[in-house]
This record gives structure tokens, C-alpha cells and sequence, in this order.
């Protein structure tokens, strides 16, 4: 009787690659038109509402009082606390970022479900 | 260098660009359509409307692939459901195009009588079994993926194949060494 393997190889030998002979053509001319929006107008909105953001906190904030009053008071830190604090914000962004780029990239994930 | 189906993935879901979904279709329509006529048992052009079928709810559902499988695996999934919708409502489908499924066999490869006795052994197992052993021992997916594909326990797909293969030696037990 055939053993497994032969069984397996056969069956795949049994089936060659099809070709494409306009199948592809026929696909793409059947589906939906594309959505048309432009790289440049999703930046423009982009940038148009982190514009309006900004200007709405300056605004709102009494004329970015507080931004001069925290640098004053940032000037007063000694500079060590000044190192940890700019190091411990690097180090929280970082972690974010690894978080988010593992979260997005299938490969990574195969790669931790591996079993060694 | 040649993109990854990630790659081109993503450049539909940012830009919608229907060029990298040809590619995507280019690269999966022999596999796409080499499952649907075994599962459909019959004419060519059905399986090849079903595999049309497939891609385009493919390229409308794509924001819905979170890539937590392969794309062909995902692609699988919707070929299942295309076949399985279209078997509900035309009930079984019977005879093949046998000449044209013959035509596209490589002659050199593997034993054209053997090839017959394959095929024709395999139409013969019931389409759960045939599925099973489509996906798993022809397209190379793992019993966990094709327990996704098909929506059934990995058991059952276990079962299903073990019992595929079983009658597929049985039924070639000619061909086997001596």
C-alpha cells in the first residue's frame, strides 16, 4: 500500500499550477472602482485639524501661559531630574513603539508563537 | 526585490491600489482555483466563477483581514463559503470536464494512468473528507489552519483526512510497491 508521504507528494503532483490565461483581467474588470482620495487632501486634513487643535489649546490656555510657566519651572530641576525625566518619557515612547510595530507585523507574531 | 503579499496588502488597504490587488490574484488564482474544481467536482467554468467570486469579496473585505493568518489561508476561507453557498443552493453538482482537467496536467511529472485513478478517487470521497485532503495534503496546510478555513474542530479535521487518505490508499492499493 502507499505510505503517507507518496500519498501527499501525488497529490500535489496531480494538481500543476494553473495558468492565469486572463483570469486575472476578468477579476480586476469586475471589481468595485476604486475610492479616489487623494495622498495630498488626507495630509492637508491632517495637518488643517492638528492646526485648529493647536490653536484652540494656545486660546483656551490663556495665550500659552502655562507652557512658559512650565518651562520656568522645568529650569529650576536640578539636571539629573532633568536626564530621568527625558530618559524615562524616551524609554515609555519606545515601548509604545515596539508595542504597536509588533502588533502590525504578522512575521514577528509567527516568530514569538513559535514552539523551540 | 519582489513584494511580500503584506506589502501589497497594505498598499490596498492605504492607496486602494487595485495593481497590487492584481498581483495578489495573479499570485493565488491557480491555488484558488486548482481548490474549487476539486471541491466543485465539475465544470471548469463553475469553479473558475466561484474563484472570480472569491477575489472580489476578497478585495471588499480586505480591511477585515487582520493578518493573523496567512492570505492564502484567509483566501481558503472565502473560496469554502463561495463553494459552500453555491452547493446549498444548486444541491450536489455531478461530472467533470474531464478533458480539460487532463489537459492541464503535466505529463512528465507523474504517471498519467495514476494521475486518472488519483483524481478519480478523489472525487469519490465525500466532500468533507475530499476538502480535508485538498487543503491539508495538496495546498500543504496544517490541520490547525484548515480547521479555520473549513470552521470545524481540529479534530474533525484530523478525522477527515486520516479517513481521506485511508480510502485513497485503498482505492490506489494497485499502484503501490510490489
Amino acid at each position: 500500500m502507499i505510505d503517507d508521504e507518496t500519498l501527499d507528494r501525488q497529490l500535489r503532483e496531480a494538481t500543476p499550477y494553473i495558468d492565469d490565461e486572463g483570469f486575472t483581467a476578468r477579476v480586476m474588470a469586475k471589481l468595485p472602482a476604486a475610492r479616489r482620495e487623494p495622498r495630498w487632501l488626507r495630509a492637508m486634513i491632517l495637518l488643517g485639524l492638528t492646526l485648529l487643535g493647536s490653536g484652540i489649546a494656545y486660546l483656551l490656555s490663556g495665550g500659552g501661559r502655562f507652557i512658559r510657566e512650565g518651562v520656568i519651572q522645568l529650569s529650576d530641576f536640578p539636571i539629573w531630574l532633568l536626564l530621568v525625566f527625558a530618559f524615562g518619557c524616551g524609554l515609555v515612547v519606545g515601548a509604545f513603539a515596539v508595542i504597536v510595530a509588533v502588533h502590525k507585523t504578522p512575521e514577528v507574531r509567527d516568530v514569538a508563537r513559535l514552539r523551540f | 526585490m519582489e513584494l511580500t503579499d503584506a506589502d501589497l496588502i497594505a498598499r490596498v488597504l492605504v492607496d486602494d491600489d487595485q495593481h497590487a490587488f492584481g498581483e495578489l490574484v495573479r499570485r493565488h488564482q491557480s491555488s484558488v482555483r486548482g481548490l474549487l474544481r476539486q471541491l466543485s467536482r465539475t465544470d471548469i467554468a463553475l469553479a473558475d466563477d466561484l474563484a472570480q467570486e472569491t477575489f472580489i469579496r476578497a478585495y471588499k473585505n480586505i480591511r477585515s483581514f487582520r493578518g493573523e493568518a496567512r492570505f492564502s489561508t484567509w483566501l481558503y476561507r472565502i473560496a469554502y463559503n463561495c463553494f459552500h453557498e453555491d452547493a446549498r443552493k444548486r444541491k450536489e453538482l455531478v461530472g467533470v470536464d474531464d478533458e480539460l482537467l487532463q489537459a492541464e496536467h503535466d505529463p512528465q511529472t507523474i504517471d498519467p494512468g495514476l494521475r486518472h485513478d488519483l483524481m478519480h478517487a478523489l472525487r469519490l470521497l465525500p466532500v468533507h473528507e475530499r476538502t480535508a485532503i485538498v487543503l491539508c495534503c495538496q495546498n500543504g496546510l496544517s490541520h490547525d489552519e484548515a480547521a479555520r478555513v473549513l470552521d470545524i474542530p481540529l479534530g474533525t479535521v484530523k478525522t477527515n483526512v486520516l479517513r481521506g487518505r485511508e480510502k485513497l490508499k485503498r482505492s490506489l492499493a494497485a499502484w503501490g510497491p510490489n
